[in-house]
């Protein structure tokens, strides 16, 4: 049986890359509103990165500013110009 | 049936990833590990918040919270949360100044822009899931001074409602109910006064000649006046129970409030500053 601190360490080296992950994503994205998606996601990683840090109480904060607050203020942002990224 | 449309490498990467983090969770799950194991002697910094946070033998510097955080956030450290608070309140101050419109009001009440909302699967889905989210975040808000949470998540966490009555149902939806800004200001006000009187409440008291300081929630050797920890069943943690009350009003009307503003289509500040 492999230790629970073992699986809790994998967990939270998985949850951090796959946060890198999205963030590339969101960087790499040329839509803005699939980027910001993105982007919610990497907080959601994050958020989880934190539980197994044992640090509920930014966990409850950061999900609901992470995904809500800031999702909500930047697609506001990307209403008031183009959807599409052009390079 | 073929499918042509190749998906895009983006997509198997999250759905990879997804899947690999739910299998990884109910594999720690079942292993018992949620997240790190607790040593078994306690750290010397675990050591110095048991000793001050809640300590039943020696209660002259205790907080009366089993939860640490909250103790240092209303107790020890209350004066950075009552900044935060009033920066958070003028903030808000702020965006409604910035984006104002006179005549909303009756822009509504017109019905000149009628929300007709996504589909019924997602309406009623919608609906059980403002119902937990409300449930859930005054949950967090009582239990602030018990377990992990307090005020600001509670709050941030039942904005959250808000905004999903307005993507799923629209901003009509919500005014049709009487939830409008103009309901939501004077909810803000009256939390944060809350929060100042129960902060300058033991001020006032020092006024009439008994000891005691700003933000004071215990007694303390040199202020022998303070708040009650618990009534009968309740646990109340002195003033950190009512504090984090306040807080969750006022931050879960001022982020409806940002909201509110947020949903108000470009179509009507146009009209409106074209008069």
């Amino acid at each position: 049986m492999i230790e629970a601190t073992l699986i809790a360490e994998i967990l939270l080296a998985f949850s951090l890359t796959l946060a890198l992950i999205f963030a590339y994503l969101a960087i790499r994205e040329r839509d803005l509103i699939k980027a910001i998606v993105f982007s919610a996601l990497q907080s959601v990683a994050f958020a989880y990165a934190y539980y197994l840090l044992f640090a509920p109480d930014i966990v409850l904060a950061y999900i609901a500013v992470g995904v809500g607050i800031y999702s909500i203020l930047l697609i506001y942002g990307v209403s008031k110009t183009e959807r599409y990224e052009e390079v | 049936m073929v499918i042509s449309k190749v998906r895009p490498r983006s997509e198997i990467i999250i759905g990879l990833g997804v899947a690999l983090l739910l299998v990884l969770t109910l594999f720690a799950v079942i292993a018992g590990a949620t997240g790190f194991t607790p040593k078994e002697d306690i750290r010397p910094l675990a050591k110095f918040y048991l000793y001050y946070a809640i300590n039943w033998y020696e209660k002259k510097f205790w907080a009366a919270s089993p939860e640490a955080v909250n103790s240092m956030v209303w107790d020890y450290r209350g004066y950075d949360t009552l900044y935060e608070t009033s920066v958070f309140f003028l903030a808000i101050i702020g965006a409604i100044a910035v984006f104002r419109i006179p005549g909303v009001k009756d822009v509504f009440s017109k019905g000149i822009l009628s929300g007709r909302g996504l589909s019924l699967i997602v309406k009623t889905i919608t609906k059980l899931v403002i119902a937990f989210v409300l449930i859930v975040s005054i949950a967090i808000a009582v239990h602030g001074n018990l377990t992990p949470g307090g005020g600001f998540q509670a709050g941030s966490a039942i904005s959250i409602a808000t905004l999903l009555a307005i993507a799923a149902f629209s901003r009509i939806f919500l005014e049709e109910r009487k939830i409008t800004t103009k309901l939501m200001l004077p909810i803000r006000v009256l939390g944060v006064l809350g929060i100042g009187l129960l902060a300058l409440g033991p001020a006032l008291i020092a006024l009439s000649g008994i000891m005691s300081f700003v933000i004071q929630n215990q007694p303390k050797p040199w202020a022998d006046w303070g708040f009650i920890p618990g009534v009968g069943p309740f646990w109340l943690s002195g003033n950190q129970f009512f504090y984090n009350f306040f807080e969750f009003v006022a931050v879960g009307a001022g982020f409806t409030v940002i909201y509110l503003i947020f949903s108000i289509p470009e179509l009507i500040y146009k009209r409106v500053l074209k008069k």
